[in-house]
């Protein structure tokens, strides 16, 4: 009975959806109030029905009901609880019925804050909307329906279980926050088509939806860092991004999100640039719809798509949908959206920020070239060929340093134009710390992106350390403050500023830490109890073999004592070989899986794969890696979300 | 005013000249690696049917295909180091890989190997598993839901 309330729950859905959308056109075309209002609540009606399935689905995973196809598919009885929650994310059917559930939340929040605001606006908001819950309520409806029964000639009394791969505590949050950023660009871009549907071309739209964009963004970096993050903890290849096409997926938002972040700042500031953001905004939220093409479809082969499905016709059919509508109406109202005002100097902020935005979009072209280049080759030559990391290293290397360089560059530059006296005051510190260290690094033997990295990140630091250092000077000297008292104030005065340039401390920690890659080594070795083996002047030292039978797997468990050139002990890594469904009768059901071991210091991680067991003479084959630096990437990462965190934090912003 | 806008109207033009410079150089970039025939500097991998495998040469190719059920062969002293048979169809490959393998690697399993073809065998240095079909495809068959066999 409870999956039939779910399912009905999305029928009714569907039809508010439809009736809300009706409701508006009535509204638009007689004036009458009341059909605003109607539409309000049969649209909040839609949220509330699409939550009330998404619970359904959740407590049906939980209560193990195996009569519901995509519970017996991704649960069995063996499943711990928190894993059952996480599979309403791991499987087509359920990850589209969250992707609602998120949307939904989005969308109630949208109307309950603007209830009695922006009337011109957010009739054609909740157009937009009901359209997007519309399309996926379509898909969770007749496509893909969660609560669909089980079809097998026989009872079903456990289930397949989830993929042990998944079965981890990062993936349980990964995908939520990737999906609250990209799911949250659907916010900003409904903001902006209803701005061009109004007649109302200016900036009001672009003041509503920063915060939005923020918050966006903000998951969105934080969903991709936690999935590199998850690739790294748990896959075992040693790497954290492999250009892979459902990574790229996400990474091409990101990057036109990005772009689109630093160019509102210009409409904000000079009321320039309103097409293009207008652009950005259309791309960023096609980008999204397109990611979910790529891994909907199996047009793509990646090891995070689904199976093949009937889905990748109707995700594309729907991003050229949005494509052609958005840019209809975009150049109906190109002229509203046309800006009387010119960049003053090359020298100016809004030139630094245009330079910033012009290589967020190539960069993403690049990104976007890589991934379909595939699909074109063999459509176009009948070739199939595949494009791996060197590819996109290649392309991205070169377009990743412009945009670290404007990462220091861009604040230093003033509105309008920077006078030279300005110039130099701002730009010869960092210039001359960014000269040394590339000296220093080429002393060092260090060529190429590796030193030019370095010497950039340095000058981009500086820089951002002397505008932290005036503006605090300025206030301890003037008002008497304590360095620590005039640093807090000076951020919760501007935080949107202080808190970006946070972000790009983190940015630039990140770019440090991808550079570390070039110096990564690798060894495989069989070891029995009391081996050694070296790599990188470290000894391996096979200690102790154990084995353990837990309740959903049994595992071997290897101790490695790992010691230093000097032979001081560092760590003890305790990789392990697991084995799920270890009692089942038939040992191709028996799921062996790989749980990896990582020593993480600043300066390299010690990488431990366990990856066979040979129990009759004790030998455990092993991998090691030295992973120089990528504990930055991930410091990197937090201190870039806390940048974003205080950027959007709602507080004072005059003194 | 209108002196002002003839001094300002070349920073405009510098803009877009110099944004124009970066777009026509980054897109030439892209193109260039895309089309890069030699294929020792060629980034990309070309992925063959096991009918076109004796065409490969000495090039870095990419397979897909099966695991032959039975096939797969570990050395006895040296577990890392496995054979077995790569099948698309009718046609079948030998391949030999010596690095740590994937867990979901097994008989049936849908794999993708990249190396070279050498006197008729495979040597691959990359092996690839597509995820198991058991978390995406079918249930499994009944006796694998009994809950005594399970021995819970």
């Amino acid at each position: 009975m409870t999956p039939v309330a779910g399912a009905y729950a999305l029928n009714l859905a569907l039809g508010f959806s439809l009736l809300s959308i009706l409701s508006v056109f009535w509204f638009h075309f007689s004036k009458d109030a009341r059909l605003y209002l109607v539409a309000q609540r049969l649209f909040l009606g839609t949220c509330l029905l699409v939550v009330f399935a998404t619970l359904i689905l959740t407590s049906e995973l939980l209560n193990s009901n195996f009569d519901i196809d995509y519970v017996a598919h991704y649960t069995s009885l063996e499943t711990p609880a928190i894993y059952k929650l996480t599979a309403l994310w791991a499987g087509q059917e359920g990850s589209l019925l969250f992707w609602l559930f998120i949307l939904s939340l989005y969308c109630g929040i949208v109307v309950i804050q603007n209830q009695n605001r922006h009337y011109k606006l957010m009739p054609w908001v909740l157009v937009i909307l009901s359209v997007v819950q519309g399309f996926f309520l379509i898909l969770t409806n007749f496509v893909a329906n969660p609560f669909f029964p089980t079809e097998a000639d026989f009872q079903v009394m456990n289930g397949n279980g989830l993929n042990p791969l998944l079965q981890n505590a990062t993936m349980a949050i990964h995908p939520p926050t990737l999906y609250l950023g990209y799911i949250g660009f659907t916010i900003p871009f409904a903001f902006a088509i209803a701005s061009m549907m109004a007649g109302e071309s200016g900036s009001v739209w672009i003041r509503v939806v920063r915060r939005w964009t923020l918050v966006s963004w903000m998951f969105l970096s934080a969903g991709i860092i936690l999935g590199g993050w998850w690739a790294y903890q748990e896959l075992g290849w040693g790497g954290y991004w492999a250009w892979d096409p459902v990574e790229n997926a996400s990474f091409m938002p990101w990057l036109t999100g990005t772009a689109f972040i630093h160019s509102v700042l210009i409409q904000e500031k000079r009321n320039m640039l309103k097409a293009w953001n207008m652009v950005l905004i259309i791309l960023t939220f096609s980008l999204v719809i397109f990611g979910t093409f790529l891994t909907r479809s199996g047009v793509m082969s990646s090891v995070h798509s689904f199976t093949e499905s009937s889905l990748g016709p109707l995700f594309l059919g729907f991003v050229l949908f949005i494509l052609a509508g958005s840019f209809a109406l975009f150049a109906k109202r190109f002229s509203e959206l046309k800006s009387d005002k010119k960049i003053e100097s090359i020298t100016s902020r809004e030139s630094g920020f245009v330079f910033n935005n012009v290589l967020f979009v190539v960069l993403c072209f690049a990104v976007f070239w890589g991934t379909i280049f595939p699909v074109l080759s063999e459509a176009v030559k009948g070739t199939k060929i595949t494009v791996g990391p060197p590819f996109f290293n290649q392309i991205v290397t070169p377009l990743g340093l412009g945009l670290l360089l404007l990462t220091g560059v861009g604040p230093l530059l003033a509105w309008r134009k920077t006078s030279r006296d300005s110039f130099l005051r701002n730009f010869s510190i960092p210039i001359v710390a960014g000269l040394l260290s590339a000296i220093v690094l080429i002393l060092l033997g260090y060529r190429g992106s590796t030193a030019i990295t370095g010497s950039l990140s340095l000058f981009v630091f500086t820089a951002i350390f002397l505008e932290f250092k005036r503006g605090s000077s300025i206030r301890m000297q003037k008002l008497g403050e304590s360095l620590f008292a005039a640093l807090n104030k000076m951020i919760a005065r501007n935080r949107s500023r202080y808190g970006g340039y946070i972000a790009h401390v983190g940015i630039v920690i990140m770019f440090i830490g991808f550079a570390g890659k070039a110096f990564d080594q690798e060894a495989e070795w069989g070891l029995r109890v009391g081996e050694n083996q070296h790599l990188a002047g470290y000894q391996f030292n096979l200690e102790k073999l154990s084995e353990a039978e837990r309740p959903n797997h049994y595992a071997w468990i290897a101790n490695i004592r790992v010691m230093n050139s000097d032979g001081e002990m560092l760590t003890i890594l305790k990789p392990e070989k697991r084995v799920y469904f270890h009692n089942n009768p038939n040992p191709d059901r028996r799921q062996p899986h790989s749980e990896l071991d990582i020593h993480s210091t600043i300066q390299r991680d010690i990488y431990s794969v366990f990856a066979a067991i040979d129990t009759e003479s004790g030998t455990a084959f092993m991998k090691i890696m030295i992973n120089p630096l990528v504990r930055l990437v991930w410091i990197g990462g937090i201190i870039l979300v806390l940048g974003t965190a205080i950027s959007l934090w709602p507080g004072k912003e005059a003194f | 005013m209108a002196g002002i806008r003839g001094i300002l109207m070349p920073q405009n033009k510098k803009i877009i000249l110099t944004v124009s410079g970066i777009v026509l150089v980054a897109l030439f970039w892209i193109f260039r690696v895309s089309s890069e025939t030699n294929p020792q500097e060629s980034h990309m991998i070309t992925f063959l049917s096991l009918e076109e495998i004796e065409a490969a040469g000495d090039r870095r190719i990419r397979l897909g295909g099966i695991v032959k059920p039975g096939s797969i062969v570990i050395q006895k002293t040296n577990l890392l180091d496995c054979r077995f048979t790569l099948s698309q169809g009718s046609h079948t490959v030998p391949v030999h890989y010596t690095h740590a393998r994937p867990d979901l690697f097994t008989d049936d399993a849908e794999v993708i190997v990249t190396g070279q073809y050498v006197s008729g065998i495979f040597e691959a240095d990359e092996l690839q598993t597509k995820c198991a079909s058991r978390y995406e495809g079918d249930l499994r068959d009944e006796s694998s839901y009994q809950l005594d066999a399970l021995n819970l």
